[in-house]
């Protein structure tokens, strides 16, 4: 069997998933907050209106008090709820001067009210982003790291976050401007739990996206920081660093040895329980990767052990933990015979068959998966184990899955089901079993199916097991005197 | 080809020409179309006849031929010229879409069919713009021109529901998504309008609906894969109007036709399928709108008729529910004893009602109701559909349901009571009813495996389906009688046996029922009951039970052939088959009768053999007389030589050959049966069998081999005698058996056979060349098939003609070929041969070679003594090895084309194993021990330190055990 990596979903259909990180994130901070943060600022009902002429024109201007009034409107026009008009913010041409704003150590207030402005024109598209790099926002973010006003400094992580988020290539650009040692320095046991969160959140968008995967060193100097974020008390620190570690582990299996070589795995595995949904999405998406790899990085999920966690994944009420946990346990049923067994002993058989019989249908194609790869794998007796288990009727009915793949795969288990039945003289009784539940009739019809390789499929095992059933049934059985006598030998198949 | 009009012409004449009935017209002017359609222009002049010709004939005529021109020529294969040429491929697809739409629909199909073949090859890379012209078409507000493009669309898009999911194909449906959702979702909101707005137009009505089916079948197509954005935030539009269309009822759209289903039919049943996707693959977005159409489609089953037309929309309705009722999270829906009530009593019940229909089929179309209602075809019938959700309904309220039904079991049961004649439809649902409730799991070959047992199975039987069989008519209430034995036949685990012995006669009586349903029923009902099993291996019923029906059960199953309509039917063939199989000894009596009608029957269907299985059957049923007859008296073989040679003769003379193996498996089982000299009557027909052209059907060669094997077994002597010209060409056989690897071991079996049986001296001249035949094949193409085979070859021959003349055939073919044989054949693969006799063949003759061949002793070969010896410990004790080379796996599969369907064994023609070295050798271990033996009494202490100094530990320890058995000692 084969251990499959992630989908790469260049193509996809469906709609982003809601239970993804978000890539991106606007600053809309309610009012108060708002005004809280903003030391030195005027009272809230002083709050002046300004028109985009005039902002550009106080923006553009020398007086600083109206140079933070338009700022500060900017901010507010970029923060409103819905449909920031960013476009048109940008097409005022006066991102270089707010980047340039944002050097004016003696205005603190403007700093700020700038580094929020841009933050949200860089939440934007990929388009608006790029209008904020090129307004030369990296070094001047970057410096801004270390300023003295904390609140400065966290508007600038968040602003980075957003760069960082757009792709690979600003991503490289961050790092390759030095700003990772800046960040980690900015963790500490007295940094505010908010502003963590926020340094959490950019340091997972550094470790992002693929093609390329970050650089190594990088790596290497944010997982330590990750790993002890990990062990903080704070459900949203601890999410985003899972899913940063999940998309470092989401690559080629070198990429997954440096995460297992820190030991965390028994921290994400015991992470995966958590009652907590948000928290357990990134977990298991980081072991259901470590996984993918080589035998030696799935025994050591196993041993951190994910075989105690699964069961109750896989029963989940989501449906999206109980596709990924399928998944999961679909690579680890692809590997060695032992891999198998300890996942028989761990009794994961009951909750795949369940799962199979009546989870939601993107969970029961994984679990199909998982059957697969096991009778590929799996030796005889396993199989056998595997049979008894009941899997046998939820997989046959699968059969009329709407999805020529998943019957296909079916297909291919049930001939690896018959092989084993072959070694162990019980294809008869097997073909009896198919029959009774209703599988037979269900092979039969996808004789008819138009994918050809179904067909061909279906074609082949009632060729080769239900064809001429008489001369099974039928058999010579000669006695001693050589005339045809009634008796069978024939051992028990005990299903 | 120009564009002339001269060309036109000429296309038109020979167009009109390929219409022409008379082959001799017709002919020619297809061979001259095939001729010139690799000019270019030629598919534009086709173009220009369809859209320009005057006579309408010619325009359907050209539009069929440049259909099948695209599907024959439009696809560019790989390292292939080019068939169409670039500018009439670019000129095609620039005019074929309005060409389309302005063209009457007998026209536009078969272009809609061209497009959608070109599409597969050409959309979207090269052919960008076709989505944006057929998108702009929906703006033209005339239905005809959109229609056109739906359908196209669905032809383009349908492969989207079988395709495996690739980057390729989600690309495309992608940019599909983008051009096309959005139109179509706003064309489907404005044809619902335009419905409502011409709801009293009927001719406006069926277009506009013409238009929603495709409509929906395009949703379906672009759904499949998986759920696309667009739909799942424009989900709320489609499904509420899904569903409004499902309770739309409009008298205009009904049909008076009972069969065809009419527009709102398919548009409802395509709107189930559509549902029933969403319920399947996208149920956690689709939650919020399942129950509305569990509701929709329940109450559409409730109001609608039983007509054939609304089969397809009932049975899928009813499968829509069957497959959510199964679903825990939607339990609750259904949970409701009234709901339970309604769901039985307005779903299930009159769905399961024996309708006119069906009572036409079991009258003028028994052969698709027998296969239809015994064989289980019967996938999309009403009655199915509401037994899958009965079955369904008893996952969760098996008690409710079973407690509901069994009310209406005793009312329609009462209904029949009162006025059968009237009535007795009644009972048959009621039957039908208790079956699909009883049976929860089903095999041809047990019956129902698994019952709900909270019907008293055995109950009804006594009360309601005996009485009925007991019935001094057999021809009353056909459908009850058939009924009545199928409950036989499919409960027969479930009830007991002295209910299925009392029931033997009445289905014996059955046999003489007029209709061919019900004895067909009979026979196969008798059929299943003598194939049950007993304890310890014996049949459930036995011989001696049956001893008082014998004579009747033979009288009325030949009987039933003469029947109209069955006299080929293969359940009474069958029937006899098993009947003689179970009686035994106890047919003899009537066995020259029974020959005389078998070979009756054979001779007519040898003129033209068209039911393989009562073929078969019929063969193994000759075969069971000969076994039975001759197996008391051996003598009565050469009355079965007499019946049957004449007609086999003339099978063999008329080149039947579908019967041809058959006949060859019959004469085997009758020259074996002879015990002295093989009679003249074989012999004349010896040579004929050497015929190539016989060996060239592989269908021939298992049944043929088997028969010279017969041959060589009874009539050796004669052999050499008489037709020792004829040794050759029975080598000449092995040599071509053996060139192939699917057949080189029935080449074995032929030459073990010479070898044991020919007198050597008979076969002395060709001992050398079989060999060296043997190492060619060996050095050219050795398979772990062709290995084993040698393996149990060489160790015959050495068993029959001894080791030293096996070491001394071998060194004269090539000086060292017998340790080279040893060394790189015998010792590493040894382990490989399988089966009992063929293992205990070559123990038997490694021994002989350990023991009686001096020159392991003393020559350079005593160096491979100990290994051979290890080797054959072995082949004792080590499991056997099944290891076969990866590239061999698939030999005896590709090789052998047609092996199983081609040749067909007839089981009751069985050949009993043989074992040469049976009388020889009953213990092989043992014999090794005493032949070693004999061996160290020879030549003292040279056994012995041979063993103490190379044997490995293990090996000596059984080898001890092996003396210890024997009682012997080395010395």
């Amino acid at each position: 069997a084969l251990r499959m990596q992630r989908v790469e979903v260049s193509i996809k259909l469906r709609k982003t998933k809601k239970d993804e990180q978000l890539l991106k994130r606007r600053n809309i901070s309610l009012y108060a907050k708002e005004e809280n943060l903003s030391p030195g600022q005027d009272k809230p009902d002083e709050i002046i209106h300004l028109s985009l002429e005039e902002i550009v024109e106080a923006v553009n201007g020398n007086n600083p008090k109206l140079q933070l009034l338009a700022t500060q409107a900017t901010r507010r026009i970029l923060s409103k709820q819905k449909d920031p008009p960013i476009n048109q913010i940008i097409e005022l041409g006066i991102i270089p001067r707010m980047v340039e704003f944002l050097s004016y150590a003696d205005n603190a207030p403007l700093q700020f009210e700038a580094a929020w402005a841009l933050t949200n024109i860089a939440s934007g598209t990929s388009e608006h982003t790029r209008a904020v790099v090129e307004g030369g926002a990296i070094p001047a973010f970057t410096s801004l790291l270390s300023s003295p006003h904390m609140h400065i400094s966290e508007q600038a992580v968040w602003a980075l976050g957003n760069v960082a988020g757009d792709g690979p290539i600003y991503r490289d650009a961050l790092i390759n401007s030095d700003v990772i040692p800046h960040l980690l320095a900015l963790v500490s046991p007295v940094t505010p739990v908010g502003f963590l969160r926020n340094i959490t959140w950019t340091l997972s968008n550094l470790c992002r996206n693929k093609n390329p995967s970050p650089p190594v060193d990088a790596v290497l100097k944010i997982l330590p920081v990750l790993i002890c974020l990990m062990q903080h008390e704070d459900k949203a620190v601890i999410t985003d660093a899972c899913w940063a570690v999940s998309y470092l582990t989401d690559g080629s299996n070198d990429r997954i040895q440096i995460v297992v070589d820190t030991g965390v795995l028994p921290r994400l595995v015991e992470l995966m329980a958590s009652v907590d949904l948000m928290v357990v999405t990134p977990a298991l998406r980081a072991i259901g990767n470590v996984v993918t790899g080589t035998d030696q990085q799935t025994q050591a999920a196993i041993d951190a052990g994910v075989l105690a966690v699964l069961p109750c994944l896989l029963r989940h009420t989501k449906p999206a933990i109980q596709k990924e946990a399928a998944w999961t346990l679909s690579n680890i049923a692809a590997g060695p015979s032992q891999q198998i067994q300890q996942l028989i002993t761990c009794g994961l058989l009951p909750p795949l068959v369940e799962l199979l019989d009546k989870g939601d249908f993107k969970a029961q194609k994984e679990a199909v998966w998982v059957v697969a790869n096991f009778t590929t794998g799996g030796t005889v007796d396993q199989v056998v184990e595997l049979v008894h288990s009941g899997v046998l009727k939820p997989l046959l009915n699968l059969l009329l899955a709407k999805d020529s793949k998943t019957i296909l795969i079916i297909l291919d288990t049930i001939s690896n089901l018959f092989m084993a039945a072959e070694k162990v003289g019980e294809t008869e009784k097997l073909c009896l079993l198919v029959e009774e539940l209703n599988g037979l009739e269900k092979i039969e019809d996808l004789q008819n199916h138009q994918n050809n390789m179904v067909y061909r499929a279906a074609l082949n095992i009632i060729e080769k097991y239900f064809s001429g059933e008489e001369n099974l049934d039928l058999e010579p059985q000669t006695g001693q005197d050589g005339l045809y006598d009634f008796s069978v030998k024939k051992q028990d198949f005990n299903f | 080809m120009e564009l002339s009009d001269a060309n036109l012409q000429t296309l038109t004449e020979y167009l009109k020409k390929t219409l022409d009935p008379d082959p001799a017209i017709r002919r020619p002017a297809e061979k001259f179309l095939e001729s010139v359609e690799g000019s270019q222009n030629y598919p534009l002049l086709l173009l220009t006849l369809l859209e320009k010709s005057q006579e309408n004939v010619i325009k359907v005529c050209a539009s069929v031929t440049f259909k099948n021109y695209i599907k024959r020529n439009w696809r560019i294969v790989e390292d292939e010229p080019n068939k169409i040429c670039e500018s009439d491929r670019i000129a095609i697809k620039a005019n074929i879409v309005p060409l389309m739409l302005s063209s009457p629909e007998q026209i536009q199909k078969q272009l809609s069919d061209a497009i959608s073949i070109i599409g597969r090859e050409d959309f979207p890379q090269k052919w960008p713009d076709l989505l944006t012209e057929m998108v702009n078409r929906f703006q033209s507000g005339d239905f005809h021109v959109i229609n056109g493009v739906l359908r196209t669309a669905h032809s383009l898009f349908k492969r989207y529901r079988h395709e495996f999911k690739s980057n390729e194909l989600w690309t495309e449906i992608k940019l599909v998504l983008d051009a096309f959702a959005l139109p179509l979702t706003n064309l489907f909101k404005a044809t619902i309008e335009l419905c409502s707005t011409h709801a009293n137009d009927a001719s406006a009505l069926k277009v506009l609906f013409s238009s929603l089916i495709l409509i929906a079948k395009l949703f379906y197509s672009l759904n499949f894969q998986d759920l696309p954005e667009f739909f799942e935030d424009n989900m709320e539009t489609w499904m509420t109007n899904f569903h409004s269309l499902l309770t739309l009822d409009n008298k205009l759209l009904q049909t008076d036709d009972e069969e065809e289903a009419g527009l709102l039919e398919l548009l409802k049943s395509q709107i189930c399928d559509n549902a029933a996707l969403y319920a399947q693959k996208y149920d956690e977005e689709f939650q919020p709108y399942l129950p509305r159409f569990v509701t929709a489609i329940w109450n559409l089953l409730v109001t609608t008729g039983q007509e054939v037309k609304y089969d397809l929309l009932v049975s899928n309705a009813i499968q829509f529910l069957a497959s959510v009722c199964e679903r825990p999270h939607y339990k609750h829906l259904f949970e409701d004893q009234n709901t339970l009530t309604s769901i039985c009593e307005k779903v299930i019940v009159p769905n399961m009602e024996f309708r006119a229909a069906d009572e036409e089929a079991f009258e003028d179309n028994s052969e698709e109701y027998i296969r239809r209602d015994l064989e289980g075809s019967d996938i999309d019938t009403r009655r199915r559909a509401a037994c899958d959700l009965v079955r369904g309904l008893c996952k969760f309220f098996e008690g409710p349901v079973t407690g509901i039904f069994s009310g209406y079991v005793n009312s329609m049961l009462q209904e029949y009571a009162k006025n059968p004649s009237v009535n007795w439809k009644h009972k048959d649902a009621a039957i039908y009813l208790v079956t699909s409730l009883a049976s929860k799991a089903q095999t041809q070959k047990h019956g129902i495996t698994q019952a709900n047992e909270l019907v008293n199975l055995t109950e009804f039987f006594v009360n309601h389906i005996q009485p009925d069989l007991k019935s001094a008519t057999v021809n009353e209430f056909p459908v009850l009688k058939a009924d009545g034995i199928k409950y036989i036949m499919i409960f027969r685990n479930q009830v007991p046996k002295e209910q299925l012995l009392v029931s033997v006669p009445l289905l014996i009586n059955h046999l003489q029922a007029e209709s061919i349903v019900v004895h067909t029923y009979a026979a196969h009902a008798l059929e299943r009951l003598f194939t049950m099993r007993g304890t310890n291996n014996t049949t459930l019923i036995t011989a001696a039970e049956m001893a008082p029906f014998v004579e009747v059960l033979l009288t009325n199953l030949f009987k039933a052939l003469t029947l109209p309509g069955s006299s080929e039917n293969e359940y009474i063939m069958k029937a006899i088959m098993r009947s003689f199989s179970l009686l035994q000894e106890s047919i003899i009596p009537y066995i020259p009768s029974v020959i005389t009608q078998l070979t009756q029957k054979l001779l007519a269907v040898s003129k033209n053999p068209s039911k393989p299985h009562f073929n078969h059957y019929m063969f193994e049923s000759i075969c069971l007389s000969i076994r039975i007859t001759c197996k008391a008296n051996p003598e009565a073989v050469g009355s079965f030589e007499e019946a049957l040679f004449l007609v086999f003769t003339e099978i063999l003379q008329n080149d039947v050959q579908e019967f041809i193996p058959y006949v060859f498996q019959v004469m085997s089982l009758l020259l074996e049966m002879h015990k002295n000299e093989i009679p003249s009557s074989y012999m004349a027909l010896f040579p004929h069998l050497l015929q190539p052209v016989l060996w060239e059907r592989t269908g021939n060669i298992p049944p043929l081999v088997r028969l010279l094997q017969a041959y060589l077994e009874r009539g050796s002597s004669t052999i050499a005698s008489a037709a020792a010209d004829k040794i050759p060409g029975l080598l000449g056989v092995f040599q071509k058996l053996i060139a192939s690897k699917a057949n080189d071991h029935q080449g074995f079996y032929l030459l073990n056979s010479i070898i044991e049986h020919m007198p050597p001296e008979s076969v002395d001249q060709y001992r050398k060349q079989i060999f060296i035949l043997l190492f060619q094949r060996l050095q050219n193409s050795k398979t772990t098939k062709f290995i084993k085979s040698f393996l149990v070859f060489i160790n015959l021959y050495c068993i029959r003609y001894g080791a030293l003349a096996l070491q001394e055939i071998f060194d004269s073919i090539q000086p060292k070929m017998f340790g080279m044989v040893l060394e790189k054949i015998i010792i590493p693969e040894i382990q490989k041969v399988s089966g009992q006799v063929e293992k205990k063949i070559c123990a038997v003759g490694i021994t002989k070679i350990l023991t009686e061949c001096p020159p392991m002793m003393d020559t350079e070969y005593t160096k491979l003594w100990i290994p051979l010896l290890q080797a054959l410990i072995g082949l004792f004790e080590l499991p056997e090895d099944d290891t076969i080379p990866d590239e061999e796996h698939f030999i005896d599969i590709e090789d052998t084309p047609g092996y199983q369907t081609a040749f067909s064994q007839l089981a009751f023609a069985g050949k009993k194993e043989h074992d040469p070295v049976g009388q020889m050798v009953n213990n092989p271990r043992i014999h090794l021990a005493q032949s070693l033996h004999k061996l160290s009494t020879a030549c003292p202490g040279r056994v012995l330190s041979m063993l103490s100094t190379s044997l490995n530990a293990e090996a000596l320890q059984y080898l001890q055990g092996y003396l210890q058995a024997a009682s012997v000692s080395l010395l």
